[in-house]
C-alpha cells in the first residue's frame, strides 16, 4: 500500500469516526446522555445496509436511508423505557442493548441471507461498493473519500443547526441536570431525550453504512464495546459540547491509533502486546483529560446573555 | 437436567454475582457514581492470584487471599490518584473516568498475560453426586463464601462503627463530617472492602471456569443488573438482585416456553421453545428493563429525597 493510499484510508477513517463522534457528542456533549452503546448504531447501520444492498440487491442510496432510519428508530425505541432513568442506569442499559444487537447478528446468520460459512460469526463479505464501475481501482478510494467528506460536512451542518436552535438550548438545559428548568418552560424532557437519541442513531447508522461499503466485509466481532469507548475518547479529548471538537478528537485519536500500529517496525514488541498498550494509552488519556482538562482541547462555546 | 440441579446452579451463580455486586453498590452509595472499573479490578485480582498460584507455585487459598488484599489496596491507590480529585464532580464525569480506568486496567492485564484463557493450578474437581443434584467441592465453597459475605455485610452495616459511619456519610456527608466522622477515611475502607470482595468473586469465577482478560466485561452487565435491579446503593437490594438474576439466567434456559404457551397441553400448540443459549447474557438485561419499567428505582430502591 502506497503512502497516498494509506493517507486516503486514514482520512476516510477520520471522516467515518468523525460522524460517529459528532453523533455521540450530540447525545453526551449536548444532552448529557451517557450512551455507552454507541457501537449499536454503527453495527445496525452496517448490517442494515448490507441486508438491503447485498441480500436484496437494492441500490446504495436505499441502503443508506434504511441504515439511518433503522438505527434512528433503534435509538428512539431503546430510550423509551430508559428516558426517565438516572444517567448511571442509562449507561448500563445502552451498554447492554449494544451487546444484544451484536448477539443478535452473531446468532441469527439468516438475516443476511444465510448460506454456508456466511452470516453469524463468519461475517458477510462482498458488500457492493457504490458506483464502483465508474472508477478505476486506483481512483475509487479518492471518490469514496469525497463521499465520506460530503457526509461528514452534511452531518456537521445538520447537527450544528440542531444544537444552535432553540431545540439545542433545551437539550443543554437537560444536560445541566435540572429537568425542572426545562419543565418550567413547558418542555417535555422525556420527548427531548428520545429525539436526541433518535438523531444520534440516525448519524451513527450513517457512519455504519459508510464503513460497511468501504470495507466490503462486516462481522459481529468488529462491533465490540471497545469501539464505543474509542468514540468516547474522541468526544472527551476533542471537547464535549463542541462540534468542531468532536471532529478534532476523531482526527487525533485515529492518528494516534493508526500511527502506533507501525511502532512495531522500530521497537521489538509483539503486535498483540502493542495493541494492548495502545488501548492502555487511550484509557489513560481519557482519565488524564477528565482530570486536568475537563473541557477537552476545544472548549464549548458558552454564550453570555 | 433435574430441577434441583437448576436450583443449585442458580444459587452458585447468585453467590458469585452477590460477591461482585455488593461491592459495586456500596461504592455507589458512598461516592454516587457507577464504577465501570469494578469488575476489571476483579480481573486484576484473578490474574494476581494466577501469578502467585501458577507462576510462583503458591497454594490457591493464600494466593487468592493475598491477591484480594493487594487489589483492595490497589483500588485505594486508584481512588487517591484519580477519583479523590473528582469528589465534587458530576456522577457522569466520574463514571466516564472510571471507564477510562477500566480500559487501562483490562489492557494492562492483556499486555502482561496475553489474551488467551488461563487456568489455576488446582486439582480437577470431582463432583459430589447426590440423588437430586451434583456439585463440586469448589461450588460448595462458592455458596458458603457468598453466604458468609452477606452475613458479613449485614453485621458490618448494623453492628460496627464503620458501618454506621458509612450510612451516615452516604446520607449526609456534611453532617457526618460535622459529627466527627472522617468521610475520607470511611471512603478508604469502603474501597478496600468492596474491591476485596469483588476480587474474591473474580477469583472464584476463574477457579470454576478459567480466567480471561475480557472476563470483566463478560460479567459487568449481570453485576450491574443485579445491583441496579435491587436498587443501586442498597446492599440488600444487590443480594436480592443477584439471587433473582442467578435464578433467571438458569431457569430462563431450562424452561420450555412451548409448554408455557400451550398451558401444559390445553392449547393445540405443540412445539418445544427454548431460549437459545447464545442469548443467555440477554436474559439479565431483559429482566432489568422490565424491573426498571415497573419500579424505576429498583425493587428495594430508596425514595427520591427532597
Amino acid at each position: 500500500m502506497g503512502l497516498i493510499n494509506f493517507l486516503i484510508y486514514l482520512a476516510i477513517m477520520m471522516g467515518i469516526y468523525g460522524i460517529l463522534s459528532l453523533s455521540l457528542n450530540l447525545q453526551y456533549g449536548f444532552t448529557g446522555l451517557a450512551n455507552f452503546g454507541q457501537v449499536a448504531f454503527f453495527c445496525l447501520g452496517a448490517y442494515v445496509t448490507t441486508i438491503i444492498t447485498l441480500t436484496f440487491g437494492m441500490p446504495f442510496i436505499l441502503g443508506l436511508l434504511g441504515a439511518m432510519m433503522i438505527a434512528g428508530l433503534f435509538g428512539y425505541v431503546i430510550a423509551i423505557p430508559t428516558a426517565d432513568l438516572k444517567e448511571d442506569y442509562w449507561a448500563i442499559v445502552t451498554l447492554a442493548s449494544a451487546e444484544i444487537v451484536r448477539m443478535f447478528f452473531l446468532n441469527e446468520g439468516w438475516v443476511v441471507g444465510g448460506g454456508a460459512y456466511r452470516g453469524g460469526a463468519f461475517g458477510v463479505g462482498g458488500i457492493p461498493q457504490p458506483l464502483k464501475s465508474y472508477f478505476s481501482p486506483q481512483t475509487y478510494p479518492l471518490f469514496y473519500l469525497c463521499l465520506v467528506i460530503v457526509c461528514l460536512i452534511l452531518t456537521y451542518l445538520i447537527i450544528r443547526k440542531i444544537t444552535d436552535s432553540p431545540f439545542g438550548r433545551v437539550l443543554r438545559s437537560i444536560r445541566e441536570g435540572d429537568d425542572r428548568l426545562a419543565q418550567a418552560m413547558g418542555k417535555d424532557v422525556k420527548k427531548f431525550r428520545l429525539k436526541a437519541m433518535a438523531a444520534g442513531g440516525i448519524f451513527g447508522g450513517l457512519a455504519g453504512c459508510l464503513w460497511a461499503h468501504y470495507y466490503g466485509f462486516i462481522s459481529p466481532y468488529q462491533f465490540i464495546p471497545l469501539e464505543t469507548f474509542i468514540v468516547w475518547a474522541m468526544v472527551v479529548v476533542g471537547g464535549k459540547g463542541n462540534n468542531k471538537g468532536a471532529i478534532f478528537g476523531a482526527v487525533i485519536i485515529i492518528l494516534f491509533y493508526h500511527s502506533t500500529r507501525y511502532l512495531k517496525d522500530y521497537i521489538p514488541i509483539e503486535e498483540v502486546t502493542l495493541a494492548s498498550l495502545r488501548m492502555v494509552a487511550i484509557g489513560v488519556l481519557i482519565v488524564i483529560v477528565m482530570l486536568f482538562m475537563k473541557e477537552g482541547v476545544i472548549r464549548e462555546k458558552k454564550k453570555e446573555y | 437436567m433435574t430441577i434441583t440441579q437448576v436450583i443449585v446452579n442458580s444459587i452458585i451463580r447468585a453467590s458469585e454475582l452477590a460477591l461482585l455486586s455488593l461491592g459495586l453498590t456500596i461504592v455507589y452509595d458512598m461516592l454516587k457514581f457507577a464504577n465501570f472499573a469494578h469488575t476489571e479490578l476483579a480481573v486484576v485480582a484473578a490474574y494476581l492470584a494466577f501469578l502467585l498460584n501458577v507462576t510462583m507455585g503458591m497454594p490457591i487459598l493464600p494466593a487468592a487471599l493475598i491477591a484480594s488484599v493487594v487489589t483492595g489496596f490497589l483500588s485505594i491507590a486508584i481512588d487517591k490518584a484519580v477519583f479523590k480529585k473528582m469528589r465534587t464532580s458530576n456522577g457522569i464525569i466520574i463514571m466516564v473516568t472510571s471507564m477510562g480506568v477500566a480500559i487501562a486496567l483490562r489492557n494492562t492485564v492483556r499486555a502482561i498475560w496475553g489474551a488467551d484463557a488461563r487456568n489455576y493450578a488446582i486439582p480437577l474437581q470431582k463432583p459430589i453426586i447426590t440423588p437430586w443434584f451434583r456439585i463440586t467441592p469448589l461450588q460448595v465453597w462458592i455458596i458458603l463464601i457468598g453466604a458468609a459475605s452477606m452475613v458479613f455485610f449485614y453485621l458490618l452495616l448494623h453492628y460496627t462503627k464503620l458501618g454506621k459511619s458509612m450510612r451516615a456519610s452516604s446520607d449526609n456527608p456534611d453532617l457526618a463530617q460535622a459529627s466527627g466522622i472522617s468521610t475520607e477515611k470511611v471512603i478508604t475502607y469502603v474501597w478496600f472492602i468492596a474491591i476485596s470482595f469483588a476480587s474474591l468473586g473474580g477469583i472464584l469465577i476463574g477457579m470454576e471456569t478459567y480466567i480471561l482478560p475480557y472476563m470483566g466485561f463478560a460479567i459487568i452487565i449481570p453485576v450491574f443488573c443485579a445491583a441496579i435491579m435491587g436498587g443501586i446503593g442498597n446492599p440488600y437490594g444487590a443480594m436480592l438482585g443477584a439471587l433473582i438474576l442467578g435464578f433467571a439466567e438458569n431457569f430462563g434456559l431450562y424452561i420450555n416456553f412451548g409448554k408455557v404457551i400451550n398451558l401444559h397441553g390445553l392449547l393445540p400448540f405443540s412445539k418445544d421453545l427454548f431460549i437459545p443459549t447464545g442469548y443467555k447474557p440477554a436474559i439479565s438485561f431483559v429482566i432489568l428493563i422490565v424491573v426498571l419499567l415497573i419500579r424505576p428505582r429498583g425493587i428495594l430502591g430508596k425514595k427520591k429525597e427532597g
